[in-house]
């Protein structure tokens, strides 16, 4: 086990957190789940149809032309949240996976990760710095649209719930408290050769300078983040953001019944 | 119209039944598909569907919308069934209460005024299934006893004695043949199919055969089949309902029976074809009936059918219509069945006729709102609803206003008379015949300021 770049090691607490949010998450999955299940009609009148399914997944799933159709507009803001949300969600998963189960002296772990011989990692660090920023930009450029549509322009055609406004205030939150941990980690010297890569992290770490914060309070609001992220995975099934995963479902069931 | 109205129970209010003074039963949860659960989560509440709802367009109420509608039902189930129902542990610690009769109530009047139309579907990001889902939940709320509204519970009532919406005796079903022919409007009457055992069975639904305003959709089918040649028939007097307007109330038991009995009646006809002009006679017979048993015949609309005929050369178009007219897509043929291009191309075909399409055609084609019981239960909501398709058919600049269903066809002459548009309404068999130089009598479709 070694630490990886964003200084973070994975602690007794933050396991139990991890622990936490997974059962609340699950608790979730099955109080919906348990629900769709107590109907018995038959769901499907007609054998599923593959290439259906798959041409739907590929272009109303990911691409999202069924939305792009009815705005340019509403179709950058899903698209920026979503692809911006997958990212940094793989960016994690990947990072959480790679420094639990790769070993440190493999050649994967030197190109990508830091360890304690190499604080800055090798130039695959590099990548996964832009990775998140891009993501990252994306995600707060969908979120900064939602918003305005909804709280500034407010177009009639959106009903505002409590749980639209906790569920962009989470992402929101997240992606903002992310750039954050970043800004502050790359105010620190010893990362001077390598901060262009973080393009925007870069530019908030200078801003942090001038108003005199340092990487001292970064373990602070890496925890901050963290807890915040845990918070929004449990409560995904119980938010609007549990159409990521219903929403693609009944797109392709709908396919597959009407080819 | 004044005929249609003594036909047509028309009621003003519209109030859910009032069952329970207690806590109402529980929705048979049982009676949906778990993709139909699943449903309820999907919706992303983009409010895409309000935009294009021809009920909420008239009354902007937020429970009238799709999104609305999935909510708030998708809460009463939760209450009812969820792990976090009231009365349970977990219910009790989130504060949740038991669904009131006047929650159910106002859901179900809410849930009646919906035309059926399937736009929600088209525009959904999320290809939410909502017409069969509204049906389900029609049927549920049936079962708990909320539903239908009381002004459409006549409709539901003399269908199952009747076998027809309208209350008109059986016996009279098959009467428009006879007095066509002693107009001579027809050369002869159809065959009884029971008799001469033709191949093609021409169905002629309930609303052609009784309501005297659109009987000429059965003349001018009945005159077209003849001068091709078509060996076909018809039920007369045996011919039922299609049950419509059961499965669409959530009268789904008497849906079941009727559709039984129609099934057999027709699997033993020994027909290769069912022909229908009404869209949504077409629609539950093609895309409802084999949900309940198999068809060992091919369903057609009159419009596919008469291009099949073109197609054989059987039929030639040998006059010139001089008109210009605008098509509107009937929902029970273009969104639930698919049929958009056929009527185009018929309509292609009739020399001298110039078609101008609405600004909302085909998949977006505006809603009559005569579908689904909402002119039962809402009829001035109707009225303005068929009002806005009538403003949509003037902007065109069309005299003639065409389309390819009787319901439609009663629909849209609401809003022509109400507006006293000067546009006339005409089923797209009129324009065959006039194309094929058979004598036509549509006083009934003239428009308003005609009469």
């Amino acid at each position: 086990m070694y630490d990886n770049y964003l200084y973070f090691p994975a602690t007794a607490a933050l396991y139990t957190l991890s622990v936490v949010t997974v059962l609340v998450l699950l608790a979730g999955v099955i109080a919906s789940t348990t629900l769709w299940m107590k109907g018995k009609a038959p769901s499907l009148h007609h054998p599923l149809n593959a290439p259906a399914i798959i041409k739907a997944f590929v272009l109303e799933c990911l691409l999202q032309v069924q939305i792009l159709r009815i705005s340019v507009v509403r179709w950058l803001m899903h698209f920026c949240i979503f692809i911006g949300f997958l990212g940094l969600f793989a960016q994690t998963a990947l990072m959480a996976f790679m420094s639990h189960f790769v070993p440190p002296d493999t050649f994967i772990a030197k190109t990508f990760f830091v360890s304690p011989e190499s604080r800055l990692g090798g130039a695959g660090a590099r990548v996964l710095d832009m990775w998140g920023d891009v993501f990252g930009l994306l995600l707060l450029i969908g979120l900064a649209i939602a918003i305005i549509r909804r709280y500034v322009l407010r177009l009639p055609q959106l009903e505002t719930l409590l749980k639209d406004t906790l569920s962009l205030t989470f992402l929101t939150v997240i992606a903002l408290t992310g750039f954050l941990c970043e800004g502050l980690r790359l105010t620190d010297p010893a990362y001077a050769d390598v901060a262009r890569y973080s393009f925007v992290g870069n530019l908030l770490a200078a801003l942090l300078k001038n108003i005199g914060w340092s990487a001292a309070s970064y373990q602070a609001w890496v925890w901050t983040h963290a807890v915040i992220s845990l918070a929004f995975c449990a409560y995904i099934p119980f938010s609007k953001a549990w159409h990521i995963f219903v929403s693609p479902l009944e797109i392709v069931l709908d396919a597959s019944e009407r080819a | 119209m004044e005929q249609e109205e003594k036909q047509t129970p028309q009621e003003t209010s519209a109030s859910a039944s009032e069952p329970h003074d207690t806590a109402p039963a529980h929705i048979p949860i049982e009676k949906f598909s778990a993709r139909q659960l699943l449903e309820l989560d999907a919706c992303t509440r983009c409010g895409e569907c309000a935009n294009w709802c021809p009920a909420y367009d008239q009354d902007s109420r937020e429970p009238l919308t799709p999104r609305g509608r999935a909510r708030l039902f998708k809460d009463i189930l939760s209450r009812q069934h969820g792990v976090f129902r009231a009365g349970s542990l977990l219910g009790k610690l989130l504060g949740k209460k038991p669904v009131s009769p006047d929650e159910m109530r106002a859901f179900a009047k809410d849930l009646y005024a919906c035309s059926t139309c399937m736009q929600c579907h088209y525009v959904c990001p999320v290809r939410i299934d909502t017409v069969e889902l509204w049906e389900k939940i029609r049927e549920c709320i049936v079962d708990c006893g909320f539903g239908p509204l009381d002004s459409q519970k006549d409709l539901v009532l003399k269908t199952k004695n009747y076998d027809n919406p309208w209350g008109q005796p059986r016996s009279s079903r098959s009467r428009w043949t006879k007095v066509a022919k002693k107009k001579k409007r027809i050369t002869e009457e159809p065959k009884d199919i029971l008799k001469s055992k033709s191949p093609v069975l021409y169905f002629v639904g309930c609303t052609a055969s009784y309501d005297n305003n659109v009987e000429e959709v059965g003349i001018n089918t009945t005159n077209i089949f003849q001068a091709a040649g078509v060996d076909f028939g018809i039920l007369g007097v045996k011919e039922r309902c299609c049950g419509s307007v059961l499965l669409r109330m959530g009268d789904r038991p008497s849906f079941v029976s009727i559709c039984t009995q129609n099934i057999e009646q027709f699997n033993g006809l020994g027909i290769t074809t069912l022909v229908t002009s009404c869209a949504g006679c077409l629609k539950t017979i093609r895309e409802d009936y084999p949900k309940i048993g198999s068809l060992n015949f091919k369903v057609q609309h009159t419009i596919e059918f008469i291009l099949d005929l073109i197609k054989e050369g059987k039929l030639t178009f040998t006059r010139d219509v001089p008109l210009t007219v605008t098509y509107h897509d009937p929902c029970h043929l273009g969104r639930h069945a698919g049929v958009f291009d056929a009527p185009r191309r018929l309509l292609q075909m009739i020399p001298g006729l110039r078609i101008i399409e609405m600004e909302r055609n085909r998949e977006y084609s505006r809603c009559c709102g005569a579908g689904g019981g909402l002119k039962s239960g809402y009829p001035d909501m109707q009225n303005r609803i068929s009002q806005k398709r009538i403003d949509d058919a003037l902007a065109t600049g069309a005299s003639e206003l065409v389309s390819a269903c009787p319901f439609c066809y009663q629909g849209l002459q609401i809003g022509i008379q109400a507006k006293n548009a000067p546009i006339r309404m005409r089923d797209i068999t009129e324009l065959v015949c006039m194309a094929l130089g058979i004598e036509t009598g549509a006083a009934g479709g003239n428009a308003a300021g005609d009469e």
